[in-house]
């Protein structure tokens, strides 16, 4: 955590009651969000929850129904070019430009900002020793390797030295080395007190590297606050892992629902019931003869129990 | 409001300059179409079957059928260049390249995106045009062809601005249909037909009321005629004054259309 960073002075991205509505559906729900310098939010939800929307209501793609979006105290609605300036954003999408190089998509990203960053050419070569593009810089970006790609992607997002920066799924697709070397990539910026704003599919990406995470659920924001916080808010404090083909299932099952808690979730042949303290310990007392293991929430049991279409 | 001023703004310019760059880094095999192509032209159709069609009358005046041609070639050339530019190549850049997705994420907004495409694709057809024009002084000067001059400078305007006009009818299209193979429909149902039947390749005279609507409407027609008397005659007519009042027309109109598909297509919007 950053905490120690916060302050009004310092914060970087502020979003209040933003709705949004696609034909008569509200595919955002009055959402808040909040990006300090030097902080990591993470925005967590399964596909439909509304994470693309809010991005793209950030990046000035789309117009809020409602809500205000601030960018370093500049209010996206009544200054566009001023809010944009203060952004970098890196797509889920590979959109270089194709006809460039892998520096002249640097320089040339430059030329889409007033004002102009300064010393570009400078800034250019220090992005591409930074991100490892320095060997590969008069080469067609669609002849990188996936993580090299990112890189880019990465290095194009802090041409104009932006404020904020939003990733949205940034290592979709990447090897676990590339993965982590774009993680400590991100690390990075993060400690020089940019706000980055992330989204991901990945669980351990998310638990890793966010600060704060906010957890959308049909357009709304469920729950938000450190992971650790945020799964105990929604999954409990421990899983127990049971075999779902034991004899006692059903037995398991009435208890669960008689104890008012969650509906297991199956994977496999195997129920992880997601349980509190006092949950576990009552499991234990009735159950104790049975064979299962516990360990800790992670945010793949969020995850699933967010997509879980019973919960 | 906004969008029409938008024309002014760095960023529409940012991304003409973007489609410069990239164009002047492959000119020397990009300038052969432009330059191959009317001087085929005019040898195979006006100087080929030109010498198969006697002399005939037009507006009160004897011409020839490679004196006909060459001025409709000048805006068949403005026509179809900025067309192609703003439907097929705007289209690869908006869908394959994800191009506009990139620029967007800057100080670029969409309708800069859709002005940068049309000031692009006029100023290409605009280019080609100048280099048609060498073509036919190259014809002039060898006795083929005898012109007039002097109407340039109301000539090359003209054609910048039915460049912007038939962008913004391209972009139309690029912003509706539905992959790359569908733009036969628009071009060859709708583009093809207009660009022929608009006295460029041949003159359409006619006392059907429905062909006199025709071409009363459509700026093409207006252009080609307006440059030939210019050209031929040296002589300023109302179809010059008339094709810009439909080229405005067809800019206030479609662009704004192009926008609201456009970000409905590029942006998500509902």
């Amino acid at each position: 955590m950053h905490a120690n960073k916060k302050g009004l002075d310092s914060i970087r991205l502020e979003a209040h009651g933003l709705v949004k509505h696609f034909a008569s559906r509200r595919v955002v729900d009055k959402v808040d969000l909040h990006c300090h310098a030097g902080e990591i939010l993470g925005m967590l939800g399964a596909n439909g929850a509304g994470k693309t929307t809010i991005l793209r209501m950030c990046y000035g793609f789309l117009q809020p129904d409602a809500g205000k979006i601030r960018i370093d105290g500049i209010d996206r609605l009544d200054d566009p070019d001023g809010a944009n300036r203060l952004i970098g954003v890196c797509t889920q999408d590979d959109t270089f430009d194709t006809d460039f190089s892998v520096r002249e998509n640097l320089i040339g990203f430059g030329n889409y900002f007033r004002p102009r960053p300064s010393h570009i050419e400078q800034r250019v070569e220090q992005l591409l020793e930074r991100f490892d593009l320095a060997r590969h810089a008069d080469a067609k970006p669609e002849t990188l390797s996936g993580g090299y790609r990112r890189r880019l992607m990465v290095a194009r997002a802090l041409v104009h030295q932006p404020k904020v920066l939003f990733l949205d799924e940034p290592t979709t697709g990447l090897d676990p080395q590339a993965r982590m070397s774009v993680w400590e990539l991100v690390d990075d910026l993060r400690r020089e007190g940019l706000g980055i704003v992330l989204t991901t599919h990945y669980m351990d990406e998310a638990e890793r590297l966010s600060d704060n995470l906010l957890v959308l659920k049909e357009g709304k924001v469920i729950t938000s606050g450190g992971p650790r916080t945020v799964l105990g808010d929604l999954v409990g404090e421990h899983v127990v892992i049971l075999d779902a083909n034991i004899p006692e299932a059903d037995a398991v099952r009435q208890w669960l629902v008689m104890e008012g808690l969650k509906r297991p979730t199956k994977i496999l042949n195997s129920w992880q019931i997601p349980l509190d303290g006092s949950g576990l310990a009552g499991f234990s007392a009735t159950f104790g003869q049975l064979r299962f293991e516990v360990r800790p929430p992670n945010l793949d049991d969020l995850f699933l129990q967010l997509t879980d279409k019973r919960s | 409001m906004r969008l029409y001023l938008a024309v002014t703004a760095w960023q529409s310019w940012s991304v003409l300059k973007r489609h410069l760059t990239v164009y002047l880094r492959n000119w020397h095999t990009a300038a052969l179409p432009p330059i191959l192509e009317p001087v085929i032209l005019l040898l195979v159709f006006g100087v080929g079957l030109g010498s198969s069609i006697p002399d005939f009358d037009w507006k009160g005046r004897n011409v020839s059928y490679l004196s006909y041609l060459a001025p409709g070639i000048l805006a068949y050339t403005a026509f179809m260049t900025a067309f192609f530019q703003a439907l097929f190549a705007a289209y690869i850049r908006m869908h394959y390249q994800k191009t506009w997705e990139g620029q967007l994420t800057t100080q670029v907004r969409l309708e800069h995106v859709v002005w940068g495409e049309a000031l692009w694709a006029a100023a290409l057809g605009l280019a080609y045009c100048v280099i048609v024009f060498f073509v036919i002084a190259a014809f002039t000067l060898s006795g083929w062809l005898a012109l007039h001059w002097q109407g340039l400078a109301i000539i090359l305007p003209l054609l910048f601005l039915a460049g912007v006009a038939f962008a913004a009818l391209g972009l139309l299209f690029t912003a509706i249909v539905p992959t790359i193979d569908h733009m036969n429909i628009p071009f060859y149902l709708i583009i093809m037909p207009l660009g022929f039947a608009s006295n460029t390749y041949f003159p359409l005279e006619s006392d059907n009321l429905l062909a006199q609507a025709w071409l009363l409407i459509n700026p093409l027609h207006h252009t080609a005629e307006g440059i030939r008397l210019l050209l031929l005659s040296n002589q300023l007519s109302y179809h010059l004054p008339a094709a810009v009042v439909l080229f405005g027309l067809m800019i206030l109109i479609l662009l704004p259309v192009d926008l609201r598909l456009l970000r409905r297509r590029v942006l998500g919007e509902a």
